[in-house]
């Protein structure tokens, strides 16, 4: 669904070989360094561009083409979506926690920034169904709730939410 | 006398009727639209609405548990709240496309696929059934929250997708490979079969 963004803008459409492998090759060497869906999210909605929906990639685009990149990072967007919508609120609880850790800010103004300004609102990839993002939406303002009052003890072991260069 | 009565009034009751069936409005059988609307009520509730994953998230108790145990009063609360709105969200969803699947069936399948009459009113059968148990779980969960009725939210999921299955197959007619076969049958001289 997410791809017809890409498509939109493209002169030409990429071959699927070319988008398995563009796939391939993004998950080998970035997204292996994000193991929890919440870090992929939130890295795989800052490479889209807000205005036109396209997503952008230097690297991935020098080794096969701009649309190719666009449609891997759009496909990985979806899937980190949906692995996300699977967690449990304990467990994203325990993922909030983690990127919390990671993000190196105080802890109660980051709960306090999150429940305000709410910024997972625009990690939504596109044309995702409406159900879908409100069920997880209300996931994540529950457990911000429960990470405010009742900080789980021991959080994931700290992992940047960006890809080791 | 009375035979020129008889013949006026028959005169100005086909009259009549010609009026009321030109002023109906216009319903193409088998429009596109009706086929494009199908088959995205069928993808909706095969991709998203019915996909087992969030169905089970939906209605998992382990949430419930789990808020129940770490949150403070007002965040349980608001957990019922969102998630009993998000259940009833969704079994309205699933009604709007169920009425979606049965209005094609009922009004513009049989220009496309040849269903015998034993399958349509069996299907006739399961769209009542089921929209009546959508209505019915749409009022367990308002009055009873969102783990009110689980083995009915479980036999709807069930069923809504052997209806889909059923509906596939009336539309599998419009799968790019079927129409690759229909291409294929384009005659020699150049005429294209679309």
């Amino acid at each position: 669904m997410a791809l017809r963004y890409c498509e939109i803008f493209m002169t030409q459409l990429p071959k699927r070989m070319d988008v398995q492998a563009a796939s391939g090759d993004l998950r080998r060497r970035t997204l292996a360094h994000l193991p929890r869906p919440l870090d992929r999210l939130i890295y795989l909605a800052s490479m889209r561009d807000y205005n036109t929906g396209i997503y952008y990639h230097d690297g991935l685009a020098a080794r096969f083409s701009q649309e190719a990149a666009c449609e891997a990072l759009a496909g990985c967007h979806q899937e980190a979506f949906r692995q996300l919508l699977a967690s449990s609120i304990e467990d994203l609880v325990g993922q909030l926690a983690a990127y919390r850790e990671s993000s190196h800010l105080d802890p109660a103004g980051f709960v306090a920034l999150w429940r305000g300004l709410e910024p997972y609102r625009i990690a939504v990839p596109a044309e995702t169904d409406s159900l879908s993002v409100d069920f997880l939406l209300s996931n994540l303002k529950i457990a911000l709730a429960i990470l405010e009052n009742h900080p789980p003890p021991h959080p994931t072991p700290e992992q940047g939410a960006w890809p080791r260069r | 006398m009375i035979e020129l009565i008889l013949f006026l009034s028959i005169g100005i009751g086909l009259l009549v009727l010609l009026f009321a069936l030109a002023r109906r409005p216009a319903r193409q059988e088998g429009t596109a639209q009706a086929l494009v609307e199908a088959k995205h009520a069928l993808r909706t509730l095969q991709e998203s609405l019915v996909a087992a994953e969030l169905v089970e998230r939906i209605f998992d108790q382990g949430d419930w548990k789990y808020v129940a145990s770490a949150a403070a009063e007002a965040t349980k609360d608001e957990f019922l709240r969102d998630r009993k709105k998000i259940a009833v969200a969704w079994t309205h969803r699933v009604k709007t496309q169920i009425l979606s699947l049965k209005e094609y069936h009922f009004r513009h399948s049989r220009f496309y696929s040849q269903l015998n009459p034993a399958t349509e009113f069996s299907l006739a059968l399961s769209f009542a059934a089921l929209l009546q148990q959508c209505r019915l779980l749409q009022l367990l969960l308002i009055i009873g929250g969102p783990y009110a009725a689980p083995a009915l939210v479980g036999r709807t999921a069930a069923a809504t997708a052997r209806i889909c299955a059923v509906s596939e197959k009336s539309l599998a007619f419009l799968n790019p490979a079927t129409a690759g076969s229909f291409g294929d049958q384009s005659p020699e001289d150049g005429a294209a079969v679309l």
